[in-house]
């Protein structure tokens, strides 16, 4: 798994186990859907960016039409999009798609930056989904019921997906501690003006003020 | 920040450099990585290669990987940004006031 085949340069390892965790995540039942639906919904996303005619797996087409707006064009997706498939969904099954969609777009778009063959979808793990869900959270001006607080807390609504969200920080880009210095930096490798070049021209990509 | 890591590294950042690559960044590599980038979106396969190879030449191998890395996370952050519709707070808009009146960063924020 992960071999990157197709990548002009060896990948260190910690990439390699970052993305691992997120595909051993994707195919275990989530806190509302089994681990088939994550993957189902994982290979439809992937299609409806590649012009491949998608499996619709059998979730709201609210749900799906997000999905797919978020994957392929995320400047798009706004409120009515969000609360569409929250109202017909659930906050709980929305916050996990959101979360799956922006993994998946994790690990292919760094396969895609080192013209690396994408990985091969998981085989979804049998169970029943966790519904283990976080209490008491509202929407705080967001679209979706979050903890006060930055972007890393917000896929929280769900705990155990916030952990693997905001566990595949540091090998993709910084940890919560490295993030603290303005002159940090890999050797060999990029230091930190660098990295955020390279953040920011992908924000304006993306047409996120983020 | 970009800023104030370039400040850190003495870099005589141009932040215009974002929104036009055809302006000298300021920072070492920085035309390279921004080439990397936009070939990357324009999903434009010789461009890319060419891309990578600059910044093998230019940095290292390492970088590359560094660089398609965060490319991938910002993919993941920008996605659960526009999901969650995390609003800019007031002080961080005073504090990015420059930047986001010299990249035109206000048409982008959603009610």
């Amino acid at each position: 798994m992960f071999e990157f085949t197709g990548s002009p340069v060896p990948v260190r390892e910690d990439l390699k186990n970052a993305y691992g965790d997120i595909w051993a995540h994707l195919s275990e039942p989530g806190p509302t859907l089994t681990g088939s639906q994550r993957v189902s919904l994982a290979a439809f996303v992937r299609a409806a960016r590649s012009g491949d005619t998608p499996a619709w797996p059998d979730l709201p087409t609210s749900v799906l039409n997000l999905a797919a707006l978020l994957f392929t064009d995320p400047g798009e997706v706004d409120r009515s999009s969000v609360r569409a498939a929250a109202d017909d969904a659930g906050d709980p099954m929305t916050v996990e798609v959101i979360s799956l969609v922006s993994m998946l777009a994790a690990v292919d778009g760094g396969h895609r930056g080192l013209t690396a063959e994408l990985e091969p979808l998981p085989t979804p793990t049998e169970g029943a989904p966790t519904g283990v869900i976080a209490e008491g959270l509202k929407q705080r001006r967001t679209h979706i019921p979050m903890p006060a607080g930055a972007i890393p807390l917000a896929l929280d609504l769900l705990p155990e997906v916030g952990r693997v969200f905001q566990d595949s920080f540091g090998p993709q880009y910084m940890t919560g501690h490295e993030m603290g210095f303005d002159d940090f930096g890999r050797a060999p490798g990029l230091n930190r003006a660098q990295i955020e070049l390279v953040s920011s021209r992908t924000s304006l990509h993306n047409k996120c003020f983020y | 920040m970009l800023s104030s890591s370039a400040n850190a590294y003495d870099y005589p950042l141009d932040i215009a450099a974002i929104r036009d690559p055809s302006i000298p960044t300021g920072i070492p590599g920085g035309t390279e990585l921004l080439h990397f980038v936009d070939a990357l979106v324009a999903r434009a396969p010789k461009d890319l290669t060419r891309a990578q190879t600059a910044i093998i030449n230019t940095f290292d191998q390492e970088s590359l990987v560094d660089a398609a890395a965060v490319f991938g996370n910002f993919e993941m952050m920008n996605r659960v940004a526009e999901g969650s519709g995390i609003p800019i707070s007031p002080q961080a808009m005073e504090r990015m006031r420059d930047t986001i009146d010299e990249l035109g960063l206000i048409s982008l924020l959603k009610s």
